[in-house]
């Protein structure tokens, strides 16, 4: 379904961020609050000028309470809560409202406060039994390990080149300045890390923190009387699992036709935006860990199954590579606020696409962008940013 | 194998529900009346085919070694801490054919984890101990005899 010429063109016309890491204080509605003005700043308007808005966070309050604090206008407020895909959701839904008629500008909220340490989900919210936690089998970095462990060997995919993606992740922070690990790592310490779960070490996994990310979106003339460069947002499309594909909490699988929600919302994305995999200039990609964005270079089309270890190798993905891929440091760098990341990510693509990256701009002004965000149990949300 | 328990100790298996035998254990999965996918564990409807009526089918004993990991740090609660604490376990998908894979423990050292492809057979072992000194058993392949190492 191509997007049809007498659908309205929904635009990111500010962009605000509270710096990902751990912060003793404030709460996740602080966060969101200064992320919030901070958008609204960039775009040069107020809260009362947001006709629509919604907000998304995991586990950290209720983003509608927020108007408590930005100024009780009766705007509406949608709430979305998808686990690590939150931040997708929330921006399709803020998305499809503008294109509804219900508003001309919209704010998107996302946050989250995570404590320290691994996520520690309850089976019964994911339909299973007590036993697939008490026996030791939810972790989500297992499924990721698993995962990887298995595409490697299919794709003949070596544990350097999930090395390789964490030290571009924190090459490319160290001068990010909202980054949250900006240590330059090389590979061998990476690879000599501690083991979290094999082939993935240490260095290879984001950890849960505390950010918050804040956009403001408007529709057509409206968003060329804000701003001199808009970006447009050319496509967000959101997918759940079909069967066959290989989620995170699964006590089986399938052995074959090996599918993702991410092949199918990128897939969507990209028909719907009229643009090819090959026109990305600059990508950011869910990298919970690092064979997380190997896999997802492939699954959205960026390239072939297997290419990835060659590509990594030549730094194609480097931030001045023909493919630049998680120009911030990825969540390897910045950790996860679950409700904030997918708007990160989206946050550094439209910076980059503005020609004002906060940290290493790519060079050549691209001109076409792409996020991709995952989350459990199986739900993938990607947009194409254009300018 | 998970033998080594005092001699009258009290023993359950930690969800009755997934096997449909405990010596030796047989997995108990759902097989779907109209299109013939299999699940594990057994659930109400198809995912395939969105059919509702799914029968208890005793799962295969044996597989190969489809992906494995080991499991380095502690998980947090509702993980349950084996009682002489928490040590590294190894963990993986075993493909049992047609088309079905399951996760599962897998027995045996971290330091000498399986190879993908490797032949493994169903047992148990023990997983944790309740407060009442019940220990509570869980499924879990182990290397088929003819590659034991």
């Amino acid at each position: 379904m191509s997007r049809t010429a007498s659908e309205t063109p929904v635009y990111i016309v500010g962009a605000g961020i509270h710096e990902f890491g751990r912060f003793d204080g404030p709460t996740g509605l602080d966060l969101a609050e200064t992320a919030t003005r901070r958008a609204l700043l960039d775009a040069g308007l107020t809260w009362s000028d947001v006709g629509y808005a919604v907000g998304g966070s995991n586990v950290s309050g209720k983003p509608d309470s927020l108007v408590g604090r930005l100024g009780l206008t009766g705007v509406p407020f949608p709430t979305v809560r998808n686990g690590c895909s939150t931040g997708g959701l929330a921006l399709a839904t803020a998305a499809h409202a503008l294109r509804a008629g219900e508003a001309e500008v919209a704010a998107v909220i996302g946050f989250d406060k995570h404590p320290r340490g691994a996520f520690d989900p309850d089976p019964a919210a994911y339909g299973l039994g007590d036993w697939y936690a008490e026996t030791g089998m939810m972790t989500t970095t297992q499924y990721f390990a698993l995962k990887a462990q298995r595409y490697l060997h299919d794709h003949g995919i070596s544990s350097t080149t999930l090395a390789r993606v964490a030290a571009k992740a924190f090459t490319n922070a160290e001068s990010h300045p909202h980054a949250w690990r900006r240590k330059p790592l090389t590979v061998e310490e990476i690879l000599a890390a501690p083991p979290v779960n094999p082939p993935l070490t240490q260095y290879m996994f984001c950890s849960p923190n505390e950010g918050a990310v804040a956009l403001v979106l408007a529709t057509g003339e409206r968003a060329f009387d804000l701003t001199d460069h808009p970006v447009l947002l050319a496509s967000v499309a959101v997918r759940t699992r079909t069967f066959g594909s290989f989620e995170v909490f699964s006590p089986w699988l399938t052995s074959g036709n090996r599918t993702s929600p991410s092949v199918d919302a990128a897939a969507a994305a990209f028909e719907r935006a009229g643009v090819s995999p090959a026109d990305v200039q600059v990508a950011q990609l869910q990298d919970t860990e690092s064979g997380a964005e190997v896999i997802h270079m492939a699954e959205t089309g960026l390239c072939e199954h297997g290419e990835q270890e060659d590509l990594l190798a030549s730094g194609a993905t480097d931030f001045d590579g023909r493919i630049p891929v998680n120009t911030d440091g990825g969540c390897l760098a910045n950790g996860e606020p679950i409700g904030a990341s997918g708007l990160r990510q989206v946050h550094e693509v439209v910076r980059q696409l503005q020609g004002r990256a906060p940290g290493l701009q790519a060079p050549g002004a691209p001109r076409v962008g792409f996020t991709h965000v995952y989350g459990s149990p199986g739900t993938s949300a990607c947009t194409v940013l254009t300018v | 194998m998970s033998t080594d328990v005092d001699a009258g100790a009290a023993v359950r298996f930690v969800d009755p529900t997934l096997v449909s035998a405990t010596d030796p254990v047989v997995l108990r999965g759902g097989r779907c009346a109209a299109c013939a996918t299999r699940t594990f564990p057994m659930q109400p409807s198809c995912p395939l085919c969105f059919a509702e009526e799914m029968t208890a089918v005793d799962l295969p004993r044996t597989g190969t070694v489809w992906s494995w990991t080991s499991q380095h740090f502690g998980p947090k609660p509702p993980y349950r801490t084996p009682a002489g604490g928490f040590t590294p376990y190894l963990l993986g998908y075993v493909d049992l054919g047609d088309n079905l894979v399951v996760e599962a423990r897998l027995e045996g050292d971290v330091a000498d984890p399986p190879a993908i492809g490797d032949p493994v057979v169903l047992t148990t072992i023990d997983a944790f101990t309740d407060d009442d000194g019940t220990v509570v058993r869980t499924f879990a392949f182990t290397a088929a005899p003819e590659v034991a190492r």
